[in-house]
């Protein structure tokens, strides 16, 4: 299939996919914000034992971890708007973007809902209790106590979570959502160089994780300054080698 | 003044606290004795409702709070009339000495800013950490952190601070450092209720000393005369093996 392998066209794609790039970081920057939002949402019932909303967060956690992202893309895309066309609420003039976002939002709002969870019952019961002793209300004891405490231990995970999410981004092409593996296919099928455009495609999403990946571990480091030894080790120097590390230009040349 | 009234407490079917009455004055040290299991740091978490008793009434003062009808916002006045010093420091982990004493003055009694430092400031110089506001708990060693635990209470300037067994998560040579910052307050008038296993120190600093066993107090008086010529068999037979105990150590 296709053309004569030529390296010159990896170098001429990089540019040509970096435009889409924002549709990408849009997706991923809009999907986590609900996440969070849905995420601290679905994890309250589970934390303070509500009857009932307790049981249907269960559910939602287990139906969107337990699904591939890619059929949970096609269930809303199709399924939504036949619901809510039911209400007699017209959906078709919603863009395909909107879509992408509440599947990505909803996805990662079940992973973080359990991070949230977990995070919240590893901070020792003994913080509640001193800041209760203090008076706070227990609003406040959650917000200024629990919530600082439980984010630092928990941004490993969420780091994670974040650049799973962006690596599932790619799959948004297949509903016509013309982000950087969908503006990909288009290159690979008018110039019929298809390895090089997804060579291009795995350095840019290899770079972003990586630039991600190490502004996780500084804001770890940030906000884990309280107890350091728990940080993941990195330095301002090995920062740069991970972004501009030598063989990684190798890697690309051999490919 | 301080009064308990008939405190009961259980835990599923076992009956921890079985009534107890307590009258502290004002500028009491009072000192709460007894073995493992006799109720005598529950009945202190019953005081600031960490523990919810399941009957009886905790009064502080006008303040007098009944299980039957305390409120939120009752236990809320509650805790802010009260300081508590923790076995385990309990200092908040992601805050520093002086943010870990400000915290309470500025969340809790609102006050500016640059009042709550002021005050931060002197209780932890009181206690001997003007040097180490801006270390982290974890920077600290046991003995450190509850004396900064300590400054947090007494910043907060409570009608009374207790403490919770508050050396016995520490090394053998860091008690002394801990306890001597005790005493040292516990001159000022500060009311404070103590549950210790320290008897010396109980003997030194307390100006009534209470002893619990099986969820009763059994006996309570001046610590002369409760540690000199106690009146129950219960009592002698606990002090007998904890001074026993005591002298080994040395």
């Amino acid at each position: 299939m296709g053309r004569r392998f030529e390296f010159g066209y990896i170098l001429e794609f990089i540019p040509k996919l970096l435009d889409y790039l924002q549709i990408t970081l849009l997706i991923v920057a809009a999907s986590i914000a609900l996440g969070l939002i849905v995420g601290l949402i679905v994890a309250l019932p589970r934390m303070y034992h509500i009857p009932v909303l307790k049981r249907i967060s269960a559910v939602y956690v287990s139906f969107f971890r337990g699904t591939p992202v890619l059929i949970q893309l096609f269930l809303i895309y199709y399924g939504l708007p036949e619901l809510l066309k039911g209400l007699s609420i017209d959906a078709s003039k919603v863009p395909v973007l909107a879509f992408v976002i509440l599947t990505y939002g909803l996805h990662s709002g079940a992973f973080i809902s359990e991070a949230i969870r977990a995070a919240v019952g590893a901070v020792d019961r003994g913080q509640v209790e001193a800041a209760y002793a203090i008076g706070m209300s227990g609003f406040e004891a959650f917000t200024r106590i629990v919530l600082p405490q439980a984010a630092a231990v928990s941004l490993p995970v969420f780091a994670n979570l974040v650049i799973a999410n962006l690596k599932d981004t790619s799959l948004a092409f297949t509903l016509g959502v013309m982000e950087m593996t969908g503006k990909s296919q288009t290159l690979g099928m008018t110039t019929q160089h298809f390895i090089e455009v997804y060579i291009a495609l795995s350095l840019i999403y290899f770079v972003v994780s990586m630039i991600l990946e190490r502004l996780f571990l500084l804001a770890e480091r940030r906000m884990l300054k309280y107890q350091p030894e728990l940080a993941g080790h990195t330095s301002k120097k090995r920062l740069l080698q991970g972004l501009f590390l030598p063989q990684f230009k190798k890697g690309g040349e051999q490919a | 003044m301080i009064k308990l009234s008939g405190i009961r407490k259980t835990f599923g079917k076992q009956e921890v606290l079985k009534g107890i009455d307590l009258i502290v004055e004002q500028g009491d040290v009072v000192a709460i004795l007894g073995p493992s299991g006799s109720g005598k740091t529950t009945l202190l978490r019953c005081i600031n409702y960490l523990e919810r008793p399941n009957e009886g009434e905790v009064a502080i003062n006008q303040l007098k709070v009944n299980v039957k009808r305390a409120s939120k916002q009752d236990i809320h006045t509650l805790r802010k009339k009260t300081a508590m010093v923790f076995q385990n420091y309990n200092l908040f982990k992601h805050k520093t000495a002086l943010e870990n004493v400000m915290e309470g003055l500025v969340i809790v009694q609102k006050l500016p800013k640059r009042q709550a430092r002021e005050l931060a400031v002197q209780a932890l110089e009181k206690v001997g950490l003007g040097g180490k506001l801006d270390e982290y708990p974890s920077r600290l060693s046991g003995g450190q952190q509850q004396r900064v635990g300590i400054a947090r209470a007494l910043a907060l300037n409570p009608e009374v601070i207790l403490f919770d067994e508050p050396t016995s998560a520490l090394d053998p040579e860091l008690v002394g450092e801990v306890l001597a910052v005790i005493r040292k307050i516990a001159g000022e008038g500060i009311t404070m209720i103590i549950v210790t296993h320290e008897m010396a120190f109980a003997r030194d600093v307390a100006s009534h000393v209470v002893f619990m066993d099986g969820g009763v107090v059994v006996e309570e008086g001046p610590p002369h005369q409760l540690f000199g010529t106690p009146k129950e068999e219960r009592t002698r037979q606990f002090l007998k093996r904890s001074i026993q105990e005591w002298s080994y150590s040395i």
